[in-house]
């Protein structure tokens, strides 16, 4: 078929396909300009650091998605990573507020956030319900349960070690950005350097495709909620470290712009297929759009109209771009 | 699992949990909320239950719809919060009678639904994504509206708009008869009309269904302003009982109304979104609601069970059906 497009179709095709790309670009140089301040290494150090924690839910979504495939009912999607980081910020922030010591506090948020994992997998994998409802109804459980930890309260933490994630610096870069790119680099490795990167993918690829060569896509997709739960948890401590502390209804935020920037990551890639490193790129942009905006002076209330246009601007163009293929 | 070694008693228990699986945790609770506390079996506290699940099931309704053409509409609150606002600034800023205020309010709420369709028929956009999209649009003009999220009062509303939450037919609430003769009309037009037919093969099938002439395109356009205009409806049930607009407060049903309509489609023999398995979702959900109230629970406690209940159902109304 592909033969058969006139070139001046194809070049049309890729400006539709980069055209969430190009509406990014247009709106950074728009606050560049109105908001001179905006373009400078500190703002985008600030950037950096308030992205963390969404810098890592994308991560481990886009494992998700890569394992289970593209489909966004039936395929990989873990809409409960945001709310595993606040079980896992809310039990840290409880445990070290009681002065119960920092590894206990580790290894109890670690386990719970393990569970959560372990039953996104047992549901989708083993019983058989859909990711986005087995996810979506674990959000809500695993907020109830975290609110029930923590009473609805806000707790504020000054561990050392929280303190040290937050504020510390190496070579005048922050800790906690060289910590997630370690993270981030580690988990490309993993699932693009190993084998067991490459059969993860080849299930989210196809299914029956993948089963037919011998792979168990079925325990890749468990593997990967599980190794989405960790990265939950490991979230969980930039979300403490951001906010000095844990407060209720961090997670609806964060699963916004976790569901964002994962699908707007797409965009970025060669074959509109949600990566790694798409998925960390959206972040960075989702939260280089929303400081940008408020250092502008636009009202908080907008940057979520103008969040969700984004979204919905982004996922037409990816539509038109694969009818266009098609 | 003592039963392993004894394949008869296994495919017994196998067989039973397979029929009646459901229906016994079903059972399971209703006993234990009733042992728990003798009031929970009296006709007032029943009647509660139904009272408590009509803008649920209102809302469920219009969830079974969208999920019947094989989407999701995660926008369902924003078209209940929608009906509510235009009614009740219908009648606060332009004095508008009751009859006025409600269509107002439905065709507010329709607004919601005819944005999903542009989004999803117009352009291509999944469903998922379609609604994700609107509903943080939805929640953006509701802040921008009330200026961060208050409520808009309205103490000196109609009586006849009063009367949609407050009013009653022979002992019985206007909400519930509203929800039950939504449900009946949604019932014949899903399960015994040519139309739902068409609407549940495109569910099935999309492909197969274009193939065979059904107009997918118009079908998914009316289903979604329908589904939107249902949910606002719940709205304006909600805006008559506290007399005032609460912004976002739809948000809360989003999940429990995915899950009524999931926990009935596992209880369909094929696993389809139908509309008495979604009545069955919503007073199962209700009664629990009702039950952990009734046990005097903290709040943040029973937010907590609730939540684990509803993936255990969830996860037990799928596996049943897959044992079949």
């Amino acid at each position: 078929m592909s033969a058969t497009i006139p070139p001046r179709r194809r070049a049309l095709e890729q400006l539709v396909g980069f055209a969430p790309v190009l509406i990014f670009a247009g709106m950074l140089v728009h606050i560049g300009i109105q908001a001179p301040g905006f373009v400078s290494l500190l703002t985008l150090g600030l950037v950096l650091e308030q992205s963390l924690p969404v810098v890592l839910v994308c991560i481990g979504m886009s494992i998700v998605v890569m394992a289970g495939g593209e489909d966004v009912v039936a395929g990989g999607i873990d809409l409960s990573i945001p709310a595993t980081t606040v079980l896992a910020a809310g039990i840290l922030a409880q445990w070290l507020a009681a002065d119960g010591g920092f590894v206990m506090a580790c290894l109890l948020a670690l386990g719970a956030a393990l569970l959560v994992g372990a039953t996104n997998a047992a549901l989708v994998a083993w019983i058989g319900l859909t990711p986005l409802l087995a996810s979506l109804a674990m959000f809500g459980a695993v907020v109830g349960v975290n609110n029930m930890v923590t009473a609805s309260r806000r707790i504020n933490v000054d561990h050392p070690i929280i303190l040290w994630l937050r504020d510390a610096e190496i070579a005048g870069i922050a800790v906690g950005i060289l910590c997630v790119a370690a993270f981030g680099l580690a988990a490309y490795h993993l699932l693009h350097r190993t084998r067991f990167g490459l059969h993860l993918q080849a299930g989210g690829g196809s299914v029956e495709a993948a089963e037919m060569v011998g792979l168990s896509a079925r325990r890749h997709l468990a593997i990967a909620f599980l190794l989405a739960a960790l990265t939950g948890f490991i979230a969980g401590f930039f979300v403490l470290a951001r906010g000095s502390g844990s407060s209720p209804g961090v997670e609806d935020n964060l699963m916004l712009e976790m569901v964002l920037a994962t699908y707007l990551g797409a965009a970025f890639s060669p074959r509109r297929v949600v990566t790694l490193w798409g998925a960390v790129l959206g972040a960075l942009l989702v939260g280089a759009i929303t400081i940008g905006f408020k250092s502008m002076g636009v009202n908080v209330f907008w940057l979520g109209l103008i969040k969700g246009a984004l979204i919905l601007t982004v996922v037409a163009f990816a539509a038109l771009a694969k009818r266009g293929r098609a | 699992m003592s039963m392993a070694n004894s394949p008869p008693m296994k495919d017994r228990i196998r067989g039973i949990f397979v029929r009646f699986g459901f229906l016994l945790i079903f059972a399971g609770f209703v006993t234990f909320f009733a042992a728990w506390n003798p009031v929970f079996l009296q006709g007032q506290n029943m009647l509660n239950i139904v009272e408590g699940s009509a803008v649920l099931l209102i809302l469920a309704l219009g969830m079974t719809l969208i999920v019947a053409t094989g989407g999701i509409d995660l926008s369902v609150g924003i078209a209940l919060d929608f009906g509510a606002a235009f009614a009740i600034v219908a009648m606060k800023e332009y004095d508008a009678g009751w009859v006025t205020a409600a269509c107002a309010g439905v065709a507010g709420g329709s607004l919601v639904g005819i944005m999903n369709a542009i989004l999803v028929v117009g352009l291509r956009v999944s469903p998922f994504m379609a609604t994700i999209g609107t509903f943080f649009i939805g929640s953006s003009v509701q802040r921008i509206f009330t200026n961060g999220g208050g409520p808009i009062s309205h103490r000196r509303m109609p009586d006849g708009f009063r009367e949609i939450a407050m009013g009653d037919v022979m002992g019985i609430p206007l909400e519930v008869i509203i929800a039950a003769t939504l449900a009946l009309v949604y019932f014949v037009v899903l399960e015994m009309s040519v139309w739902g037919r068409r609407v549940h093969a495109m569910g099935m099938q999309r492909p197969a269904a274009i193939v065979a002439g059904i107009p997918v395109s118009r079908i998914l356009i009316v289903a979604y302003i329908v589904a939107a205009a249902t949910c606002a409806v719940a709205g304006l049930i909600g805006a008559a009982s506290i007399r005032m607009f609460t912004p976002l407060a739809g948000f809360s049903y989003l999940l429990d109304a995915i899950a009524a309509v999931f926990i009935g489609a596992a209880l369909h023999p094929r696993g389809r979104p139908n509309v008495l398995g979604t009545v069955a979702g919503v007073l199962f959900l209700g009664i629990v609601t009702n039950g952990l109230n009734l046990m005097g629970l903290n709040f943040n406690t029973k937010d907590a069970l609730s939540g684990i209940i509803l993936v255990a159902a969830l996860a037990l109304a799928v596996a049943q059906r897959k044992l079949r």
